[in-house]
């Protein structure tokens, strides 16, 4: 099966490093094993399920792979109680009921000169299942994304908001590409298949059936160097020192103790804030007075505000 | 290289990363794609492919590098990778450490055995002519005792064994302990402590007695070549012995470590939460996360049955005479999800503390099917610790809480007194109350009529008592007087009976 589809593969897609250098171009920085799990998704078609703490970069990672290819993203924002209705496809009920109502005059035509209820029966079953057709049908992400002839990215994200009946609807889809609606048939995957990013916060445990259809990429927080690329990719205009003094600064805050632990896009926020602020360095009162930016919690703000002088002293001293 | 895959994923699986028949397809696949010649690319796909869990990663970052070495990426990407993986399976070359060595000796031994491999002790000199005039020679000059260690002509041994240590054809000596230990029985080895057996028995398995036999008798003979063999056989006995001992390691990692967890979690299941050693709590941790997830399985699905609509025909019909009867809003009948509210009242004093731990573990790690909690804990006076419960880790909690409030002695009466006070106003129809204790008052006041209320305000309320049912009544024991106003009273001292509660608290309370 990879055989066949190499060529057609796009060329950001060839190696580790086309990928790596792709997603870069995109302003988004990430390390090896990153882009080896967007090589591997592409290379070996199979869905990619991230997980990872909030915030590092996982519905991103989706975002920008869709920009990289140049392929349509279709998003599926999961919560509880979602279901096939919502993703997958629905009967236009609507649609259903109001040409039922306009051709309810056209059933005397139809029906003209048949005798008896088996021969009008017999008559209305020439016109075939007009009613559950492809006319009827409203496709939801998971159907638009197997009907793209081009190819698509698709982004079911946060799977660990969804029930579990969910992940079990989601299994024929990710191993075969394909759904089955029973009016219709088997609806397999036109063209290229998409490329399927899940994304959970682990607020629930994956079924092991998902997992083992899926790679398994966990992105955890980045370390210093790599975030402070990062920064750099996406607040260009910041000073080299005041960067490394953030992002040492707020490495530091992922060490302690706290109910919401600063992300990178909480880095991110921070870094336009200051550059905002005309900020070159950080010190005590500007740090302060920003610091809402990157802690959500009042409890978080209180319990880092009396160090906040030696954190920033050894935020300015580190190289 | 593909060996050398399936091995590493059958280490993998000894490590507790479960790797499923698919993925292990799909783990050649990547191989495939990737090639074998970058180690971390490998290394970074493969990760993708078969851990599945943070945990799972942890494990297989160990295996990887235990299992792939940087060296042999190094000089060899594409010849066979590891040297256990390679000795498991057939009985070719061993390890690499004395491979060198090995190689030596049979590059010189080729004409004589008698060269045989001074290499280690001595220094490499032997490696030369073999059996030659020279070695004679030298044998004149040095003291005996050097000649003795020096190569030079040997007696031929006597022993089978002795014989085929000679003869150094390490193939024939894999087939040979692959035999004695089959012999030996060396798969049911079980517990690491055994290792020395079956190491053992696996020797004599092979003749050991004779060659200890061969080599005493050498040593008292007078010819040279003699005591020479007796060292030589002494040298390779013990590289044989070490051998082995890998052997039965490995066998072992195979066989008795997955046997051993499981035979573990099974015992811990079913002994009195008591008497569980310290060392084994994390694994009593482990155990309640698994039981709690698979109650959580079972009971998330029979609340979702619940929750599957029909149609509701009059809604349907009512909302729908706007439109002139045609129905174009359904709306579904659903039934109402009540979930139970939890009040657990835990004895934390000295005795019972033990229990309370896992209960409090256990119920808190229901979280998904049981979302309201309320934790009390008493030992004389009573106080709510449901907000520590969900500020900190539970381990954290427990620890805090028992911390607080165990120490006093235990007073039932007034216990009640203060839950009454603190939630009596809460309890409903709804409510299910859990006390944990051995009803041992200190001959306090039992004060029934306190529990009594209780009873009358709530759905349901359960004694577990850590206690067997003997015991009950006996001293100061007031569970006889305390059952009549419970709907239920239960032994529970350890996880399965405490899994077993847990169950039929959820299943009445759905």
């Amino acid at each position: 099966m990879t055989a066949a589809e190499s060529p057609a593969l796009p060329a950001a897609a060839q190696s580790v490093e086309a990928v790596r250098a792709g997603l870069e171009a995109e302003r988004y920085i990430c390390s090896k094993q990153i882009a080896t799990a967007v090589y591997l998704a592409m290379q070996l078609g199979k869905p990619v399920l991230i997980e990872g703490p909030p915030g590092v970069g996982k519905t991103e990672l989706a975002k920008t792979s869709a920009r990289m290819f140049d392929l349509p993203l279709i998003r599926l924002q999961c919560y509880e109680g979602l279901d096939e209705a919502k993703a997958l496809y629905e009967w236009k009920y609507g649609k259903q009921l109001l040409y039922i109502q306009v051709l309810k005059e056209q059933l005397a035509d139809v029906l003209d000169g048949a005798k008896g209820l088996t021969a009008s029966i017999a008559r209305l079953h020439e016109f075939g299942d007009v009613f559950f057709s492809e006319e009827f049908l409203e496709p939801r992400p998971l159907l638009q994304a197997l009907r793209a002839v081009d190819g698509s990215v698709l982004l079911i994200d946060e799977i660990d908001k969804a029930d579990q009946e969910f992940e079990s609807l989601l299994l024929e889809m990710l191993s075969d590409f394909q759904v089955s609606i029973p009016e219709i048939g088997t609806v397999k995957a036109k063209g290229r298949q998409p490329l399927v990013f899940l994304t959970s916060n682990n607020t629930r445990e994956i079924s092991d059936a998902l997992k083992r259809r899926c790679l398994h990429l966990y992105i955890p927080f980045p370390d210093p160097a790599l975030e402070r690329d990062i920064i750099h990719a996406r607040v260009p205009e910041i000073p080299e020192t005041l960067r490394r003094q953030l992002v040492a600064f707020v490495q530091e805050l992922r060490d302690r103790d706290l109910k919401k632990i600063p992300a990178i896009s909480e880095t991110i926020d921070w870094a336009r804030t200051l550059l905002l602020l005309n900020a070159d360095a950080l010190d005590t009162e500007l740090v302060r007075d920003t610091l809402n930016v990157i802690l959500k919690f009042q409890d978080d703000i209180d319990s880092v505000g009396p160090e906040l002088h030696g954190i920033i002293d050894r935020a300015q001293r580190s190289r | 290289m593909e060996r050398s895959l399936a091995n590493f994923i059958r280490a993998l699986r000894m490590a507790d990363v479960r790797v499923s028949t698919a993925e292990t397809l799909d783990a050649f696949r990547t191989a495939e794609v990737v090639g074998w010649r970058d180690r971390t690319l490998l290394k970074d796909a493969l990760a993708l492919v078969l851990p599945k869990t943070h945990d799972e990663k942890e494990a297989y970052d160990a295996c990887f590098e235990q299992f792939f070495r940087v060296e042999d990426f190094r000089t060899h990407a594409d010849a066979a990778a590891d040297p256990d993986g390679a000795a498991q399976d057939d009985g070719s070359a061993t390890n690499d450490a004395d491979g060198d060595a090995q190689g030596d000796a049979s590059d010189a031994g080729g004409g004589g055995e008698s060269a045989g491999q001074g290499g280690e002790r001595r220094g490499p000199p032997a490696g030369g002519s073999p059996g030659a005039p020279g070695s004679g020679q030298d044998g004149d000059e040095r003291s005996e005792l050097e000649a003795l260690v020096h190569p030079g002509e040997l007696a031929d041994a006597g022993s089978a064994l002795g014989r085929m240590l000679m003869e150094g054809d390490r193939s024939a000596l894999a087939m040979e302990i692959a035999r004695a230990a089959r012999e030996a029985g060396v798969e049911e080895i079980r517990v690491f402590t055994q290792k020395g057996l079956y190491t053992r028995r696996i020797m004599d398995g092979m003749g050991l007695g004779d060659l200890q036999e061969e080599i005493s008798r050498l040593h008292r003979s007078a010819e040279l070549p003699d005591r020479r063999l007796a060292l030589e056989l002494e040298r390779r006995r013990d590289g044989l012995r070490e051998q082995i001992r890998d052997y039965v390691e490995r066998q072992f990692l195979l066989h008795a470590d997955a046997t051993g967890a499981r035979l573990r979690e099974e015992l811990l299941r079913t002994v009195k939460l008591s008497n569980v050693e310290q060392r084994n709590m994390r694994h009593l941790r482990s155990i309640v996360q698994k039981m709690a997830k698979r109650l959580v399985a079972a009971h998330a699905r029979r609340r979702r049955i619940t929750r599957r609509g029909q149609l509701h025909v009059p809604r349907t019909i009512r909302q729908n005479l706007r439109h002139d009867g045609n129905l174009i809003d359904l709306s579904w009948k659903s039934k109402k999800i009540e979930r139970p509210k939890v009040f657990a009242i835990c004895d934390v004093s000295g005795s019972v503390s033990y229990y309370a731990r896992f209960m409090l573990m256990f119920l808190y790690s229901l979280e998904e099917v049981l979302p309201k909690v309320r934790a009390f804990a008493f030992s004389s006076d009573l106080a709510e610790v449901t907000d520590l419960f969900q500020r900190e880790d539970i381990d954290e909690a427990i620890a805090h809480t028992l911390h607080d409030y165990a120490g006093g002695s235990t007073d039932y009466g007034q216990a009640f007194s203060d839950f009454l006070r603190l939630a009596g106003d809460d309890l409903d129809h709804r409510s299910t109350v859990i006390i944990l204790g051995d009803a041992r008052n200190n001959y306090g006041e039992a004060r029934t009529e306190l529990l009594r209320r209780i009873y009358d305000r709530s759905r349901r309320v359960l004694w577990l008592n850590p206690e067997p049912e003997l015991a009950w009544g006996g001293g100061d024991s007031e569970m006889n007087r305390y059952r009549a106003h419970v709907h239920q009273v239960a032994v529970c001292n350890s996880l399965q009976h405490l899994e077993r509660v847990v169950s039929d608290l959820l299943r009445s309370a759905n």
